[in-house]
């Protein structure tokens, strides 16, 4: 048997070329349908943890797929905004502690999410270096958030103007880097987390005030020396908010008004959840309760009925793909016609002819297992990220 | 025999070990940080020896014109439970980033009776710069109704962190609001004894303790080591023809250069402290019964 081998492997390196193709196409036909299989578990797993791990979401009515995939994985698509006074209303019932979410803006390609700090502990958020924001302008990097935009604790990055043809808009704002977050495998890695009140100076709702400065005195002005004082300075409107500044930063109007994209509410038991989700069973409501868990397995099932659609076409074309092997071994079996004669002549049996290609057979399927089990290997690492992008971009 | 005696013992270790480990997570006390005095006093007071209670704000500093460094507010962020007073006492609020859930506004339960300040004078006293009172008046403990109240809410965001805590934070609240209750029970018996004597304050700080007790009362804005200009003196010779007090009220005793003017317009210096931050001697108790004493005195005069 082990000669068997020896001679197989010596025809198959011989041949090196056609081995070269049939292990590749035998290898590939069999990684295809696994890796699909891979990237849909982990997207699964990954969509899955996260909605398990946040009991109700509250946002604005209408669509619960956008809502979640905007609230829970920052997805661009972008939430309708609720107001503050939602969160504010779900914390007076004292059934629930509310979690606000503003995942309106994106900085430098990543999401940039306003939160209140609980939402670090509510995550098992953790710097990994540099700490939480302490003051408006601060910023708290996600691990693979820090990674792309090259930055760590000390670091500044200016938020993305809103609209550049839009003269009455706020500047944007330059945020300074306090932390890098630990990578926790989840959505929060690609995100720039700021407080929710930084989230609204970069909507324009808060901004600053220069001190007024007192108007130069014009002793020859017919007016006399004037007491009035120069307003514009007043009007200055920073773009970056240091110790020095903080205190001329302010908001205008009442902050219960101002706008988040979502409520992750957190019910102390069961009977506090089915009372709050009570509270919005009216269908005229602006705002909605969703589970995330429900969504969640909404869309995974109909990303499933697409991955067996997949599977069926994959099966299809495998075969296919078996049947022009069997071709190209049944065509080499003609060309090797004198070859295998010549084995007769030496005195080997017709048994010993099959026992070589068995050998020839095993060895290339082996050989594409490898090729098979090295090309998983090497994408594993990037299923979450494939998900992520085939799922909520 | 051996084996079961082996057994044995590791059942007793693991049983220890899990009964220091549920001791040391109980013991552990509750890490507070109070935005002014009487809020310190009440959690103190609440949670006896189960918490640590820290005032940020500088010993020599009004809390109410305090602006936590980013020191100061990462000591905040590590806190269990942080106290406000509310009613925009607490300005630097919008400006950091402190956890939503560990935040107790303390006089929400009455809101809908703060007092609204317009049109407040623009000045400013020692290194805090200028500033005004304008907004919402903020020394919501001087009525001491309003006092018992903040304490429940304290009371009721202990009970929240610590149910095992229950019984002891009631009774201590049940007491502390026998303390609060007396105080006021004893202001009101002072000012229904002589009603609508006009007084005088030497800062606009004591707007809920009129509003309790029906005091009769205007505001000037002098501090007590400030010796006020001689415009001020003359705009209170004017308000004193209209409203002729003979007593002012001062967060602090005055330097006896002011004492001494007012003297000879014929008003009374009597310190009335609103304790908003933490006493040199005393307590918050003992503070307001000699601030009463003192408002006794002056009204018997």
């Amino acid at each position: 048997m082990r000669h068997d081998f020896y001679l197989a492997w010596r025809h198959l390196r011989h041949h090196r070329t056609r081995t070269l193709i049939l292990v590749l196409c035998l290898g590939l036909i069999a990684a295809l349908p696994l890796g699909l299989h891979q990237v849909l578990e982990a997207g699964e797993y990954w969509m899955t943890r996260r909605a398990e791990a946040t009991p109700l979401l509250v946002g604005a009515r209408g669509s619960s797929v956008d809502l979640t995939l905007g609230a829970l994985y920052f997805s661009e698509t972008g939430v309708p905004t609720i107001r503050m006074q939602e969160a504010d209303r779900i914390t007076a019932t004292g059934w629930a502690d509310a979690l606000p979410v503003y995942a309106r803006h994106r900085v430098q390609d990543q999401p940039l999410i306003g939160v209140t700090l609980d939402y670090f502990d509510f995550r098992g958020l953790a710097p990994a270096q540099g700490e939480l924001p302490a003051i408006l302008g601060d910023c708290v990097l996600g691990a693979d958030a820090a990674d792309r935009l090259g930055l760590g604790p000390g670091g500044t990055l200016a938020s993305s103007s809103e609209n550049a043809f839009d003269l009455a808009g706020s500047y944007p704002l330059k945020l300074h880097v306090t932390g890098v977050l630990a990578k926790a495998h989840s959505p929060d890695d690609h995100a720039v987390f700021v407080d929710i009140q930084t989230a609204w100076v970069i909507e324009g709702l808060g901004h600053g005030h220069g001190e007024t400065q007192a108007a130069p005195t014009r002793p020859d002005s017919p007016f006399g020396s004037p007491t009035v004082r120069r307003a514009d300075a007043g009007l200055l409107t920073y773009t970056e908010i240091t110790p020095e500044n903080l205190e001329f930063f302010h908001f205008h109007g009442d902050p219960a008004t101002y706008p988040i994209s979502a409520v992750i509410a957190l019910p102390h038991d069961t009977r506090a959840a089915t009372l709050l989700q009570g509270r919005y069973l009216d269908d005229h409501s602006e705002t909605e309760i969703v589970r995330p868990l429900d969504v969640t397995r909404g869309l995974l099932q109909n990303i499933f009925r697409v991955g067996a659609l997949f599977d069926g076409i994959l099966l299809l074309v495998g075969t296919i793909a078996l049947l022009l092997v069997a071709l190209v071994f049944s065509l080499s079996l003609r060309l090797r016609q004198r070859e295998i004669e010549t084995i007769y002549l030496l005195g080997c049996a017709r048994l010993t002819v099959l026992r070589l290609l068995f050998a020839e057979i095993l060895l290339i399927a082996l050989i594409a297992a490898a090729v098979c089990a090295a090309v998983l290997a090497t994408a594993a690492p990037y299923a979450s990220d494939l998900a992520r992008h085939f799922i909520l971009s | 025999m051996p084996t079961f005696r082996i057994l044995s013992f590791v059942i007793a270790l693991l049983a220890a070990a899990s009964a220091w480990g549920a001791g040391a997570v109980s013991e552990h006390p509750l890490k507070i940080v109070a935005s002014n005095y009487p809020l310190a006093y009440f959690a103190e007071r609440l949670a006896g020896s189960w918490a640590t209670v820290t005032l940020p704000a500088p010993a020599d500093a009004d809390p109410a014109y305090w602006r936590p460094d980013v020191k100061a507010v990462g000591a905040m962020q590590k806190a269990d439970l942080i106290l406000l007073n509310g009613a925009d006492y607490e300005k630097w609020l919008a400006h950091v980033a402190l956890p939503r859930l560990k935040r107790v506004d303390t006089s929400a339960g009455f809101r809908d009776r703060f007092i609204r300040i317009e049109n407040a004078v623009v000045h400013s006293h020692g290194p805090a710069g200028q500033h005004s009172h304008e907004g919402t008046a903020y020394t919501t403990w001087l009525d001491f109704d309003q006092a018992a109240q903040q304490a429940e809410a304290v009371a009721k965001a202990l009970i929240v962190r610590r149910p095992e805590l229950e019984t002891a934070v009631l009774d201590a609240l049940k007491a502390l609001q026998t303390d609060l209750a007396g105080l006021d029970g004893e202001l009101k018996r002072i000012a229904t004894a002589k009603p609508g004597v006009p007084l005088m304050a030497s800062h606009p700080v004591y707007q809920y303790l009129a509003r309790r007790y029906g005091l009769n009362l205007k505001s000037v804005h002098w501090e007590p080591g400030e010796m006020p200009p001689e415009k001020e003196w003359t705009e209170l010779g004017k308000t004193l023809t209209v409203h002729p007090a003979k007593t002012m009220l001062w967060e602090a005793r005055p330097s006896p250069a002011i004492a001494d003017k007012l003297s000879a317009k014929g008003v009374t210096s009597v310190v009335f402290d609103p304790c908003a931050n933490r006493p040199e001697s005393g307590d918050f108790l003992a503070v307001m019964k000699r601030n009463i004493e003192n408002l006794k005195m002056a009204l018997q005069r």
